[in-house]
């Protein structure tokens, strides 16, 4: 890219003048209207990461930099900006790709030219991610690429999806995996949409026969594909905390009370003894896991770690299950229903199903306690029987 | 109050986890839970020096002049500790009920003995309901001849055997007295405490002379103030302790092997830690959250109280009881420190209000 507008390092006020001078020029709501146009915009304006290097459509700017742009870019409504925070998959190609492949993909996917998906879960591989039997071969100057896939969302429209396959069946299990940027429209790849517990339809199977990836295409070395994984994994958690969905009826809270409780005014239960408590519990877990993250947030301001951190997924698991249940109990009889003239009933049972999305997906609670347990607490991991044995003796099932 | 940065509250907090770790160890604590007084007077006397006892106390009756940011964080370490000491009755509860009273004479009379640890304050407010309501209050005051009579009683009074000042909650708390634990017509009883390291008693008035003190305010506004501080530093007690119970927890599944593997390498055990982890930070966020809002004044003040009132209670409670199972049979013996927070966090429960009591609230701040 272009690289003739190094920016000069700025005191912070200044930085936030550049950004809202920059904003007030070219910015108005009306671009909304085409995303592509505006996003286009903000990254040749080395907006959209600000936080990466100069030579890769940044300007070096420090985290908390990168928070201001942030804060100026949201007072005005502007999207585009953060992707150096939260694009998973730009943020992986930086780190780990080919120069190849970064000159070819980084721009476009920070311009929302090329969209993507994520090819790690298989049917036998779920908690234990690194027992993938996906299988990719060299063949002359690409990978063949065999296998299938799951829970994998977008994969219909996505023009490449990050993909973790075997490279080496004859090392312990992490040892023979590589990473690939794998192209998604080839015959070699068949998406199936998989219909979920909601009814709806968000995630796919992805069936891989005879697929191709370009050698320039591997992200790391051959057999580090585990290593790149952590790296992708700890993007994507860092963005799962921090929300997850709420009733889908969209019915509003008109009054801005707290939702549960005028769920319960409205249901004519607001009185039962026992309800208020349990109202009070599932407001209060709502509220510590904000607390939590507010607190997490300023210790990491101020550079010291925060065990609080690690701790929001499995909250969130939490709120959403409980929140759920009260819901329930709350709407009693009416919960029996569903479609759109009921509404609460609605809300009530996809947020009972829909629970399962945050407590299982990306690590299951169970698996997210293992890691409080053992990065947090220092506590010794599993002994694990398929560690050091070469991946072709390993049970799979 | 006094301006105090960040990090000369750091400098606070870590004198006083010295001088616990000096003088309120496990084995001083052992020690202590078994006198009659129920906390040391030379430890006592060090805190006082350090502050501690007059910590919110204003400068001008020789008290530190701190909020509750410093106090939430010294009661951390407080919970922490085990430490067995008359700072929640004296130098908070009674040196905020004085405080916010506003009796100028009753402050300069009694708060510089209290800000320096020579004389213990305590609240006398609730009956035998252990209600700390205005409902509660079972002492009636009449006036007699220009002199005030109290009759009735007071229990569940902290440290109320040791106390050399008395402010009694009368009238439904319309009013507020000073008595003399010596006066004629005084009896104070020792109640026997689940938590040795706690000193309660029952306070019995007949005809007992007190003196009025003056309220700036209705008596149950400054009465609720200094409620609100208390909480404060009971939720700073939960989340030190909590957090200190966990941290020896861990270390033990860390050491002890069964199975040829330490224990804490079972998944059985590990997630009992990683959701006590989870309990115990929260309590921390919302001790400090709770210290925060009463500091800042915070409109949703109120609520944040609450909310530490019981979230911080529960966790305090679920981490010494799932300790206990943790351990396993060692910590079923008197000789392991499980029990003695088990018992710290099941009084500390109810000393002001079970947590059912402080939900209800919560939802009522909320607007439910």
């Amino acid at each position: 890219m272009d690289d003739a507008a190094t920016p000069a390092a700025a005191s912070d006020d200044q930085l936030r003048e550049e950004v809202a001078a920059w904003l007030k020029a070219n910015w108005d709501p009306s671009m909304r209207d085409n995303r592509h146009a505006w996003v286009t915009k903000v990254v040749e304006a080395r907006w959209a990461a600000p936080r990466w290097p100069v030579e890769w459509y940044g300007r070096g700017l420090s985290n908390e930099q990168g928070r201001i742009v942030e804060r100026e870019f949201a007072r005005v409504g502007a999207p585009g900006t953060g992707q150096d925070r939260t694009q998973l998959y730009a943020n992986t190609l930086l780190a780990r790709g080919t120069p190849a492949l970064k000159e070819k993909l980084i721009g476009p996917i920070l311009k929302g030219e090329i969209t993507m998906c994520l090819l790690y879960s298989e049917p036998g591989a779920g908690s234990d991610l690194a027992g993938i039997r996906t299988r990719a071969e060299r063949v002359g100057d690409h990978y063949v690429v065999n296998g299938q896939k799951v829970w994998t969302s977008t994969a219909a429209t996505a023009d490449y999806g990050m993909l973790i396959a075997r490279t080496n069946w004859d090392v312990p299990k992490h040892q023979g995996i590589s990473f690939f940027f794998l192209p998604m429209k080839q015959a070699g790849v068949d998406v199936r949409p998989l219909r979920q517990i909601t009814n709806e339809s968000h995630f796919n199977e992805v069936f891989l026969t005879d697929a191709i990836a370009p050698v320039e295409n591997l992200l790391g070395e051959l057999g580090q594909g585990w290593s790149v994984l952590q790296t992708a994994l700890a993007y994507e958690r860092s963005v799962m905390g921090e929300g997850a969905r709420g009733p889908r009826s969209g019915v509003a809270e008109a009054s801005g009370e707290e939702p549960l409780i005028a769920l319960a005014r409205e249901a004519g239960v607001l009185a039962n003894p026992l309800l208020r408590q349990d109202i009070a519990r599932v407001i209060a877990y709502k509220r510590l896991n904000a607390l939590n993250t507010a607190r997490a947030k300023a210790d990491l301001a101020q550079g010291t770690s925060s065990p609080v951190m690690s701790l929001g997924k499995l909250a969130m698991s939490r709120i959403l299950h409980e929140e759920a249940r009260l819901r329930t109990a709350i709407l009693g009889a009416a919960s029996l229903l569903e479609g759109p003239d009921h509404p609460r009933a609605e809300d009530a049972n996809f947020l009972t199903l829909n629970a399962y999305f945050t407590s299982i997906g990306g690590g299951t609670d169970q698996i997210q306690r293992n890691i409080i347990g053992e990065r947090v607490l220092g506590l010794p991991k599993e002994p694990e029987v398929d560690r050091d044995v070469p991946f072709r003796e390993v049970r799979g099932g | 109050m006094a301006t105090i940065s960040a990090e000369e509250r750091g400098a606070l907090r870590d004198s006083v986890r010295r001088l616990l770790g000096d003088l309120g160890a496990e084995a001083d604590v052992r020690r202590t839970m078994e006198t009659d007084a129920g906390y040391d007077a030379e430890l006592w006397r060090k805190l006082a020096e350090m502050g501690v006892a007059g910590l919110v106390v204003e400068e001008e009756y020789g008290g530190a002049g701190a909020g509750p940011l410093e106090l939430e964080l010294v009661m951390e370490e407080a919970g922490a500790a085990l430490l067995c000491s008359p700072l929640l009755a004296s130098g908070v509860l009674a040196a905020e009920l004085l405080r916010a009273l506003g009796d100028e004479a009753a402050k300069a009379r009694l708060l510089p003995g209290v800000a320096a640890g020579t004389s213990i304050a305590t609240v006398a407010l609730t009956g035998d309901t252990g209600s700390w309501t205005p409902e509660g209050v079972a002492v009636t005051a009449s006036q007699q001849d220009g002199s005030w009579r109290l009759d009735g009683e007071a229990s569940y009074v902290i440290h109320g055997q040791n106390a050399d000042i008395l402010l009694v909650i009368a009238n439904g708390g319309a009013q507020a007295f000073e008595v003399d634990p010596k006066a004629a017509g005084v009896t104070i009883e020792a109640l026997p405490t689940f938590d040795h390291t706690l000193r309660l008693a029952r306070v019995a008035l007949a005809g007992a002379p007190g003196q009025l003190i003056h309220a700036t305010e209705p008596v149950w506004a400054a009465v609720q103030q200094a409620l609100d501080l208390a909480l404060v530093a009971l939720a700073g007690e939960q989340a030190g302790g909590a957090r200190r119970c966990l941290d020896f927890t861990v270390d033990y599944a860390k050491s002890r092997i069964q199975f040829g593997r330490a224990i804490g390498s079972f998944q059985a055990i590990k997630h009992m830690a990683s959701d006590l982890l989870l309990e115990s930070e929260s309590a921390i966020s919302a001790a400090r959250n709770a210290a925060r809002a009463l500091a800042e004044g915070a409109p949703d003040a109120d609520a944040a109280i609450s909310l530490a009132a019981f979230a911080c209670a529960e966790a305090f409670s679920q981490t010494t009881a799932t300790s206990i199972q943790m351990h396993g049979g060692i910590a079923f013996t008197w000789a392991h420190p499980a029990h003695l927070y088990l018992r710290r966090a099941r009084a500390d429960a109810q000393l002001f209000g079970a947590p059912a009591y402080h939900r209800e609230r919560y939802l009522q701040q909320l607007g439910g």
